[in-house]
């Protein structure tokens, strides 16, 4: 059997075929799907797409749930040229518009329901799911489920891996959520890089907990394709629909952040009872696992054999670092934070104000360098700029030529050269795994039209990572109508994690010497 | 403790009305989780209530989306328990 090189998605799809046609690639509750089946989906949809207009470098989104056929639209879109941009499935139409706008997406390929949701000509043509949708999201409509199924081949689009292959959305301590724009080269690397440590093979049933528009979640369809595993979609995230998944797919793999296994803790008794002996590691990612929790998790899955993996990763740079199973216990309240050190291939530098590499227990800032390190912020020139710069460690004669990222993040590195999380000194939320910027928060408040000033910020709470609070004035003096209002517009038109867990009213906000809001004189003043 | 069919119904209503949907009431059939109306947290915390208030508990297995998809659903699973 011969092998291509892996520069592409494409090439990993086409090795995954050559090594096993019947093999499962991906099951969507009852339905069972091979290689070949993703394969020949794939060509045939990447070949609608193309009819629809799809040029090489244009934007594909994928707004449909996570399912068969989104798996089959992101390699769909890969192959012929296309990036692919995974929607929060979370998001309510005033993100998919904002996002749809940002990255000027002209094809859609979404549930009709949520395509229904979106205002008129959001995209030119839109691939639909389910019912044909009444709305006018779109000028032009396809049938999903025909397109997917036709015979005919994709044709060969030139695709190398310096192309897009993909914008990550998130957020980060200003503004709206930027585009990270991920090439062929950053997705096939990483998962390289994350199916080595975690030594994925054929025989690994993974089990998808995340979202796919999450790097993480997107990383384990990637390291999957690659290692000619199969994937097992879970959309709920209900402990019992969780312990179901494990036990009756026989997992091998699970990837999730830490409210999950908060979430399967809560399952210690059939698991003490009944435990998962198939389940060969856990990887946790998108905040620290409160200790109590860690403790529990260990004694719940060591005994019966399950590693647990502790990474950590910027979506700027797709996956940074990881504490290995053996040294899990170098994380603990004692010795702080362990983030563990750099994954293969890469260098994690500590990074003074000065601009120079920090002393082993000297604070400094977390700076990736490696092949995963992305192409920038879509669109974004002066955010690129500043988290995306060049090698500061560089010799002066390569000086300019390799850019690194800046993470914003604060850490230490130990004698031993372990890395340990310190902090972030700028105001970005993180809220059950999701990055959120408080102005986010704010321009949804006030995008309700009752509120005046809006703040927002973080509030430290183990459980969740961290609670968005909401501090408001509302219009005319209040008379516009009672905090539920404010608050019922939120849920209705922004995800679950973005809503306050608090909504404080004051009959006008503290400001700056420069007559700026008060974000963090208002912080404080809550927190005391 | 409360039991008879409308209570648990109005009962898991007025929680998630309180606690989740900012006030606005939801009906019986109304999917809870598709549409993202709790969140996982939200959902750990109604079964605490369920719990306290109609002293039952609620197994890990039966955690799922399938018993916590809707009002009547919940209800359904809290009157099976009460039984």
């Amino acid at each position: 059997m011969k092998f291509r090189p892996e520069f592409t998605l494409h090439d990993l799809l086409q090795n995954s075929v050559a090594r096993d046609p019947s093999a499962l690639s991906v099951v969507d509750g009852d339905a069972e799907y091979t290689y070949e089946d993703l394969e020949r989906e794939s060509s045939a949809l990447g070949s609608a797409l193309a009819d629809s207009g799809v040029g090489r470098g244009d934007r594909v989104g994928v707004l449909v749930e996570k399912s068969w056929e989104a798996t089959v639209a992101m390699l769909a879109a890969s192959r012929i040229g296309a990036a692919y941009v995974n929607v929060n499935p979370l998001f309510k139409a005033p993100q998919v518009e904002y996002l749809a706008g940002d990255c000027n997406i002209r094809v859609m390929i979404g549930d009709s329901q949520k395509l229904d949701a979106l205002g008129p000509k959001t995209v030119e043509t839109a691939f639909y799911r389910g019912a044909k949708p009444e709305g006018h999201a779109a000028s032009s409509y396809v049938d999903l489920a025909e397109a997917i199924k036709g015979d005919r081949l994709s044709e060969d689009r030139k695709v190398s891996e310096s192309d897009l292959a993909t914008i990550l959305y998130t957020s980060g301590s200003t503004g709206m959520p930027k585009g990270v724009a991920t090439s062929q080269r950053n997705v096939v690397v990483g998962a390289q890089i994350v199916s080595t440590y975690l030594e994925n093979t054929p025989e690994d049933r993974i089990l998808s907990a995340l979202p796919l528009n999450f790097d993480a979640g997107m990383s384990q369809f990637t390291t999957s394709l690659r290692a000619g595993a199969t994937l097992y979609l879970l959309r709920s995230r209900l402990p019992g629909d969780l312990l179901k998944a494990l036990r009756r797919h026989e997992i091998t793999g699970v990837t999730g952040v830490p409210p999950l296994w908060a979430l399967l803790i809560r399952g210690g008794k059939s698991l003490r009872e009944n435990p998962l002996t198939h389940l060969r590691y856990l990887a946790n990612t998108g905040g620290r696992i409160p200790q109590a929790n860690l403790d529990e998790l260990r004694k719940l899955l060591e005994p019966s054999g399950t590693k647990i993996f502790l990474m950590y990763g910027l979506t700027e740079a797709f996956r940074s670092t990881y504490l290995a199973p053996e040294e899990i216990w170098r994380s603990s309240p004692e010795q702080g934070n362990c983030i563990g050190k750099a994954i293969p291939n890469t260098d994690i530098m500590v990074i003074t104000k000065a601009g120079k590499e920090a002393a082993p227990g000297e604070p400094g800032e977390l700076v990736h360098r490696g092949p995963t390190v992305a192409m920038g912020y879509w669109g974004n020139e002066e955010a690129t700029r500043k988290a995306y710069r060049p090698n500061p460690l560089a010799p002066p004669e390569l000086l300019d030529v390799e850019r690194v990222v800046y993470s914003g993040d604060t850490v230490k590195r130990d004698e031993e050269g372990y890395l340990y999380f310190l902090g972030r000194e700028d105001a970005m939320i993180k809220n059950q795994g999701y990055r959120l910027s408080p102005e986010e928060v704010e321009n949804l408040l006030l995008g309700s039209g009752l509120v005046h000033e809006a703040c927002a910020f973080g509030v430290e709470n183990p459980a969740v990572g961290q609670d968005v609070i909401a501090v408001i004035s509302l219009r005319n003096g209040g008379e516009d109508g009672p905090v539920d209002k404010v608050r019922e517009y939120v849920i209705e038109n922004g995800p679950p994690y973005m809503v306050p867990r608090e909504i404080l009213v004051k009959d006008e906000l503290p400001k700056t010497a420069s007559g700026k809001i008060d974000r963090k004189g208002i912080s404080n003043a809550y927190s005391n | 403790m409360v039991s008879g069919n409308g209570d648990a119904r109005a009962a898991i209503r007025e929680w998630l009305q309180e606690n989740v949907t900012g006030g606005r009431d939801v009906t019986n059939d109304e999917p809870l989780i598709d549409n993202g109306v709790m969140t996982s947290l939200q959902t750990v915390e109604l079964v605490v209530f369920l719990e306290d208030t109609f002293g039952i508990v609620v197994e890990d297995e039966e955690f799922d989306e399938e018993n916590f998809g809707s009002v009547d659903s919940i209800a359904t699973l809290v009157e099976s328990k009460a039984a």
